[in-house]
């Protein structure tokens, strides 16, 4: 009932060939996959892989060396963060980056505001995204005392609060305990039921299995391996650059 | 049937919409501003004819409307800038040369010194935005060195070394008055004019930006934040009003010369010291620093002045590192606590 507050509107991720070097090392090699609309897309692979770097150059804190973004057929390439916001980016950090000084409301508010000018219908907007994530009650609370488990929650509302057309989530469930994860998962996968569109960078595998539609592996940089969870998980290149080769 | 969503549902949205409309706007907080105005003007009309009393308060509601200005972007937006100065200086001498030379009006003056107070803060800010924190705050240091050299050398604009000085010829139009209370009003209006626009401010889109982009510049962007932009807009508006400072300041004294004007310990860094012990990012936070430290400044400087040359200077550092060491939310942070903690 919640979800109908607002309307979902989803788009089309297309990144073509795109590769990011810093100086010698290609943190980044020649990666192009889609995501289509309502889909749920999980990013696994060990760590250094390239993951982090991947998100930064989509949603605009690092420029692509080279290779296209593209959001619903629109290039965003060459934007700066704010823009790629406005051309339908939502993303949460790794290192879950609340305003520590602003309210719970507040810190959704931030994110309403890009399409909700007005202050009284940012505060309703950002509102209705708390009581998505289950922070609505904890408005009036100052976000730097907060949980991990609800700083995350508060980044996932603040990106939702802007509307995206897709939303990144950067480990979103890391440093959480075991019902912490379920319950994130849970919102994930009823957020995305409702018609949100999700990338996901994920290592609880459990997790991935759960609600991933399709699952890619970077390696190194490049991607290793695309397909279901169950495809990509039984893969024996993927099983080695996670494990290693077994010595005979 | 047993349906608990049923029951809880209207509860939520109940609760969403008076959250919503909990967030208060800026009329809503204009009745404490027109209060607190009200409280001292009172105070302005209790003082007429002493004029010790009168200069006393002048100054604190000069200072209170700077710092307030300074707030807007070191507070607010977390640009500790220490350079404000400049943009207090541009003005002054805006006002005085549109005056001198050309007959303008003191009053009328004050709006293209404000305009150009803007236009150098955003020429000089766009460079020195890229620098965060610390380094920020010395490089704005560093341009109110380059200010005065230039203030210096130029003579024709600001009298050089020798300083200026604006003739005594009385007239409302000329903003030069025989008695001291015209002046202390005068000041009082500023005050006024900063409060409202830090009222407005921390009520508005630009207002949230500015404390989003304090908190975490990366965060703020990745939520659509042009952050660039609203620091620029930040710092215009402060730096338009701190110009209009520098106009009445000049025509309140009538006497300047750069080293005195572009002086740090007197202007760019008590804007922030002001705002720093009242409480930075607040909206009444620098009236209360303003409130507190003029006052006292003023009667150390009688008190100890004379006996001890520079004891007074000494008594009001011991008093700002003691306020920076246990009041480091300002007094509006302690207040705040205070109520919470009851």
């Amino acid at each position: 009932m919640t979800g109908a507050m607002t309307e979902v509107i989803t788009g089309a991720l297309s990144v073509q060939g795109v590769s990011k070097r810093f100086g010698g090392l290609l943190a980044v090699d020649n990666v192009s996959f889609d995501v289509a609309p309502g889909e749920l897309v999980s990013i696994i692979g060990p760590n250094g892989a390239g993951k982090t770097t991947l998100f930064n150059l989509l949603t605009g804190q690092l420029a692509p060396t080279a290779g296209r973004v593209m959001l619903d057929r629109a290039d965003v390439s060459r934007l700066p963060p704010h823009r790629r916001a406005a051309a339908g980016f939502g993303r949460t950090f790794q290192i879950a980056q609340t305003l520590t000084s602003l309210t719970v409301l507040e810190n959704a508010m931030i994110g309403a505001f890009l399409r909700h000018p007005r202050l009284a219908d940012a505060a309703r907007h950002a509102t209705a995204m708390l009581e998505l994530v289950g922070l609505g009650a904890r408005a009036g609370t100052r976000a730097g005392v907060l949980t991990l488990s609800e700083r995350r929650r508060l980044e996932v509302a603040r990106a939702l609060a802007t509307d995206p057309r897709i939303v990144l989530l950067d480990e979103v469930m890391a440093g959480l305990n075991q019902s912490e994860i379920q319950e994130v998962a849970d919102l994930v996968q009823r957020l995305n039921a409702e018609g949100h569109t999700f990338l996901v960078i994920e290592h609880n595998l459990k997790v991935v299995r759960q609600f991933s539609h399709r699952v890619i592996v970077l390696h190194r940089g490049a991607m290793l391996a695309e397909g279901t969870a169950a495809e990509v998980l039984a893969n024996p290149a993927v099983v080695e650059a996670y494990v290693g080769t077994r010595r005979h | 049937m047993n349906r608990p969503d049923a029951v809880t549902l209207p509860r939520l949205a109940g609760s969403a919409v008076r959250q919503a409309s909990g967030v208060p706007g800026f009329w809503d907080g204009l009745p404490l501003l027109a209060l607190v105005l009200g409280v001292l003007a009172g105070g302005v009309g209790l003082a007429v004819g002493d004029t010790f009393t009168l200069n006393i308060l002048g100054t604190a509601f000069l200072f209170a409307g700077l710092s307030s200005a300074w707030n807007l972007i070191g507070g607010f937006g977390g640009q500790f800038s220490l350079g404000h100065s400049v943009f207090f200086a541009v003005g002054a001498y805006t006002t005085a040369n549109l005056y001198l030379k050309l007959g303008v009006s003191p009053w009328l003056a004050l709006v293209p010194a404000a305009a150009l107070a803007a236009a150098v803060a955003v020429a000089i800010s766009w460079p020195v935005f890229r620098l965060r924190g610390p380094f920020f705050a010395i490089a704005t240091m560093a341009l109110t060195e380059v200010a005065l050299a230039i203030g210096n050398y130029w003579e024709s604009m600001t009298g050089g070394t020798r300083g200026m000085s604006i003739p005594f010829r009385l007239g409302a139009g000329n903003m030069i008055f025989r008695d001291r209370v015209s002046y202390t009003w005068i000041m009082w209006g500023f005050m006024a004019l900063c409060l409202i626009v830090s009222l407005w401010l921390a009520r508005s889109r630009l207002g949230y930006y500015l404390r989003a982009l304090r908190d975490n510049e990366q965060a703020a962007g990745a939520a659509g934040i042009d952050v660039l932009r609203a620091k620029l807009l930040g710092m215009a508006i402060s730096a338009a009003l701190t110009g209009v400072g520098g106009g009445l300041f000049l025509f309140s004294t009538r006497v300047t010369d750069p080293t005195s004007i572009l002086s740090l310990f007197e202007f760019g860094v008590k804007f922030a010291l002001i705002a720093l012990i009242g409480g930075m990012g607040t909206v009444y936070g620098p009236l209360l620093g303003a409130l507190l430290l003029i006052p006292l400044e003023s009667w150390l400087r009688a008190e100890l002045g004379g006996v001890l040359p520079g004891a007074n200077i000494i008594v009001l550092s011991i008093v700002l590192i003691l306020a920076s060491l246990f009041l480091k939310r300002g007094i509006m942070g302690a207040l705040q606590a205070l109520r919470v903690a009851r």
